[in-house]
């Protein structure tokens, strides 16, 4: 058999046109990202995160080195039943951003305290707006010790806990 | 007879170095889609700031008045609310440091179990 090397100028410019071929696919594929679902658990890590700071913030007294007063904003909050200053104040630690754009955080606050027959009761008490059912939230908790819930009028732990998600 | 044509059979080669490239590029990207998942999952599972949460509490709180009722309170709200067996006891007067508080606190979930031994002054 006759050995031919005519086809040696085609067999370059078809290694030539397959890594064109490969690396347009490459760049292609490469221009999207893919939002997996591991990246919406990132989204709710930093959301959790954000809302349990929060609610660490309100829930620890304002001075505790002079022994002053030991009551946090949230304790006084549910005793006195003036749930308009957790909606305010919950809203501006979520919010601040350091002077940018507010964010577009909703939240559905509600706190359970247990009856003297051991039954839990869970008391809604503030929200920006009520669950549709078509919302993704995170849940963030927080103990408080108060001296009255809709329980009973005596010291006692009660669980508040926050439903957090994006518009 | 025609004789067999082997005329091109770099270029079908080349066909299947191709078509391999792209094979295991699509592998890739398939696995990308799943990268990061248990992950994320493993860090969100893992109650932190439950545990943080309860354990401040109780160290805070241990000269709280009414202390039956409160612990009743956690210990019940905790497994309807949190599912979580959430227990603790004040070992200062069985075996504890002179002037110190102890506290054994014990958290399970049923996914991550902690268990402290509290000391303070």
């Amino acid at each position: 058999m006759k050995n031919t090397d005519g086809g040696q100028l085609y067999t370059i410019e078809g290694f030539a046109a397959g890594l064109i071929m490969v690396i347009t696919a490459y760049l292609v594929v490469n221009a999207t990202s893919i939002y997996t679902a591991g990246d919406t658990h990132i989204n709710d890590m930093q959301l959790e995160t954000l809302g349990s700071d929060a609610l660490t913030v309100m829930g620890t007294p304002m001075n505790t080195t002079e022994n002053v007063d030991d009551t946090n904003t949230l304790q006084s909050i549910l005793e006195s039943g003036n749930y308009d200053v957790f909606r305010t104040k919950f809203l501006e630690l979520l919010n601040t951003t350091g002077g940018g754009r507010k964010q577009d955080i909703q939240f559905n606050a509600s706190y359970s305290c247990r009856n003297s027959d051991d039954s839990i009761k869970t008391v809604p008490f503030s929200a920006t707006r009520n669950l549709t059912g078509g919302e993704h939230p995170v849940r963030v908790t927080k103990w408080v010790i108060v001296d009255q819930s809709s329980c009973k009028n005596q010291k006692q732990a009660v669980l508040v806990e926050v439903l957090l998600w994006r518009d | 007879m025609a004789r067999l044509n082997d005329d091109a059979q770099w270029i079908v080669l080349m066909g299947f170095l191709v078509s391999f490239g792209f094979f295991f590029l699509a592998l890739i990207i398939n696995q990308s889609t799943i990268v990061g998942q248990t992950t994320a999952e493993s860090v969100i599972e893992f109650p932190k700031n439950d545990i943080r949460d309860v354990r401040d509490m109780i160290t805070r709180n241990t000269t709280v008045s009414n202390e039956v009722e409160v612990k009743r309170d956690i210990r019940t709200i905790s497994m309807s609310r949190k599912d979580a067996v959430v227990d603790y006891t004040d070992t200062t007067a069985i075996s504890c440091y002179q002037n110190y508080i102890c506290m054994d606190i014990t958290f399970n979930n049923g996914v991550t179990e902690y268990h402290e031994n509290w000391i303070s002054r």
